[in-house]
């Protein structure tokens, strides 16, 4: 049982002040063994925030990132699965699906997590699953204004991984979750 | 055939200070016990069927060991122990036939047992007896017995198979339940109940379907009634049973060290542990009961029968529960000051000294100060088992179990008598050095300690606890 906590689009402290009390009271260290992030943190502080919640913290870099040393793109292997990570602005155009599936061939990954929407979604593609995490803190996007803070969880044990999906909606955490069954395995890689 | 005690010449008694063949000497030079850790050290425990296996090659010159296997054809394995106790001692001061009795009463102290251990129907008095002089290695004999003293087998051999079946069926069930993390269990349900519908599911491109989660039912909910934030807690309770278990017997090979052996015998006391802790919120998880439960562990795993040793892990956490049925009182703080209480026994205690010893006994109240609070809160919670030298701690379990009126009876004895057994000492020193000696108990003879023990005078050990 490995639980990993995909996050991005934070925009701090350009868009956001924080993240909402309700997320922050729900992660506490100690349960998490990975973080991706997909980007925009935007400061060290939140990197040095992620870092106290679990020390195995991956990031790409999104075009507001004040580290300019984030890679763009990320892939890693847990347990099972391999995981691509991805900003997303890149990736034109900005949440198209087949785009980020050829983005997902090209990493050879069968999660793909990426987000620049600032909206949650979850896609079943070609036997692969596509992820965006929405934005964590709730900021504007290039897109749109209307933003709920949204985050994900993922348990991944053996060949099957539970998406739970949590959001703040009017205030309140609605948690959400997904099944997802690997149909073979794959060989270990290091990565 | 000689019984008993019998007067042995000086030199002999230095040869052979086993513990279980000699009364009655308080031999202090000797680190009676220093054989047995070097043959722990020797890296053979791997072949649990011979703990004390490890030097017989070497041995093969030594004069008696010639002299007597062909002899009296006796079981290597009690020639071993002797050899790795004291081979260069045997050199210098020539065994003589003082040898030749000890092995005579100790090999028919084995037959008496095995003899006793085969019956149908077994005489727990007189397995009681045979144990209360220490029960010999080798042959799983300590394991059997121990198992029936504490009421783990039934004195009918007819209905060990079905006991233990039933009992290891038991074990494994409740590890199912209780030691799965949330994730398997929904695993297993979503399996039983979704498999067509992922299937289905299979080849569907698009949005994913999204569940609602029932009520808490995610892994970062700190709701009370949440299997996930309860599986949180545990872990807590689970890392700190993991540092005590590095922390167990660092000196023995089968307990300690990186070896897939170890880690293994670790992961299995470690779920033990926590399955007590689970089934006991009330007590939970003690720093200390590691260390109780790591004889009985050792004992069942070393036993000869494989059957036996492979399901030591659920025999010994039956065991366990049973063990610490009489004393989980002491664990629990709230009841330190009630009649059932750490702080009842440990005045228990004082009050058999005081009987016994009264000298003693004003000396340490009165005059040091040394309450029995400093020191003998370790003695009475973790049953003697960070005093003395493993073996020891083997020997002395063995009249603690096999005592008819209890172990926690037995267990007052013992303290006290290791208190008398260090009376000149305890009489010169002062609150400082009484309390260093006492907080590292001196090595001494065990079989003199024992004797002490059990020719206390009862009157004021009142406990009407058996197991």
């Amino acid at each position: 049982m490995v639980l990993v906590l995909a996050l991005g689009d934070l925009h701090i402290p350009h868009r956001a002040a924080d993240l909402p009390a309700k997320f922050k009271s729900m992660l506490v260290p100690g349960k998490i063994q990975h973080i991706i992030c997909t980007g925009n943190l935007c400061i060290k502080e939140v990197h040095d925030y992620l870092k106290t919640l679990c020390p195995d913290l991956h990031i790409t870099r999104g075009e507001y990132d004040e580290e300019m040393r984030y890679p763009e793109t990320k892939t890693l292997t847990i347990g099972q699965f391999k995981l691509g990570l991805c900003h997303g602005h890149q990736v034109i155009p900005w949440g198209n699906l087949d785009s980020l599936a050829m983005l997902q061939r090209q990493l050879d990954v069968d999660i793909l997590v990426t987000g620049h929407t600032h909206q949650f979604t979850a896609y079943k593609h070609e036997g692969g699953v596509v992820i965006n995490p929405g934005s964590a803190t709730g900021a504007y996007s290039s897109i749109t204004y209307d933003v709920n803070p949204s985050f994900v969880l993922m348990d991944v044990d053996g060949l099957r991984v539970v998406v739970y999906v949590y959001e703040l909606i009017d205030g309140e955490v609605k948690v959400d979750k997904i099944d997802f069954k690997k149909t073979t395995t794959t060989t270990h890689s290091a990565h | 055939m000689l019984k008993g005690k019998f007067k042995l010449p000086d030199k002999a008694r230095r040869v052979f200070p086993l513990g279980s063949l000699i009364a009655g000497l308080d031999d202090k030079g000797e680190d009676e016990s220093g054989g047995y850790d070097l043959v722990f050290q020797s890296g053979e425990e791997l072949e649990f069927i011979q703990p004390n296996g490890a030097e017989v090659a070497k041995e093969s010159d030594y004069e008696f060991q010639c002299e007597f296997d062909d002899d009296f054809g006796i079981n290597d394995k009690m020639m071993d122990k002797e050899d790795a106790k004291a081979p260069k001692r045997s050199l210098k001061d020539g065994p003589g036939q003082v040898s030749v009795m000890e092995v005579i009463a100790a090999d028919e102290k084995r037959s008496d047992l095995e003899h006793e251990l085969s019956q149908r129907e077994i005489n727990l008095e007189k397995l009681r007896r045979i144990a209360n002089t220490g029960i010999p290695e080798g042959g799983g004999l300590r394991a059997a017995t121990w198992k029936l003293l504490l009421g783990y087998l039934s004195p009918s051999r007819d209905l060990w198979e079905k006991e233990l079946t039933g009992n290891r069926q038991k074990y494994a069930k409740l590890k199912e339940e209780l030691l799965c993390s949330p994730s398997e269990v929904n695993r297993v349900n979503d399996d039983a109940l979704n498999s067509d519908e992922l299937n289905v599911e299979g080849d569907v491109a698009g949005p994913l379907k999204r569940h609602g989660v029932s009520h808490e039912d995610h892994p970062l909910s700190v709701g009370k009634s949440s299997a996930w934030h309860q599986y949180f807690q545990h872990t807590e309770i689970a890392d700190q049973i993991d540092r005590d278990l590095q922390r167990t017997h660092p000196n023995i090979k089968f307990f300690s060290g990186d070896s897939s052996f170890s880690r293994k015998k670790r992961d299995a006391m470690r779920n033990i542990l926590l399955l007590f802790a689970k089934l006991n919120p009330a007590i939970r998880y003690v720093q200390g009961m590691n260390e109780v439960l790591a004889p009985i562990f050792y004992v069942f795993s070393t036993d000869t029968d494989q059957q036996n040793a492979a399901n030591a892990e659920a025999d010994s956490f039956s065991c366990f529960v049973r063990l610490l049925s009489d004393s989980v009182d002491h664990f629990c703080q709230q009841l330190d000051n009630s009649p059932v209480g750490i702080l009842s026994t440990l005045s228990r205690l004082m009050d058999l000294l005081k009987a016994n010893d009264e000298e003693l006994w004003r000396h340490l109240e009165s005059t040091t100060k040394v309450k029995p609070q400093f020191y003998a809160f370790r003695w009475i919670t973790l049953l003697l088992t960070q005093e003395f030298k493993f073996q020891s701690i083997l020997r002395i379990w063995d009249l603690l179990l096999s005592n008819p009126s209890g172990v926690q009876d037995m267990l007052l004895r013992i303290c006290c008598a290791m208190l008398l057994c260090v009376k000149s000492r305890l009489l010169s020193g002062d609150f400082v050095a009484n309390l260093r000696l006492l907080q590292h108990y001196p090595d001494i003879n065990i079989e003199h300690l024992l004797q002490v023990a059990q020719d206390l005078s009862p009157d004021t050990v009142s406990c009407p606890l058996s197991l």
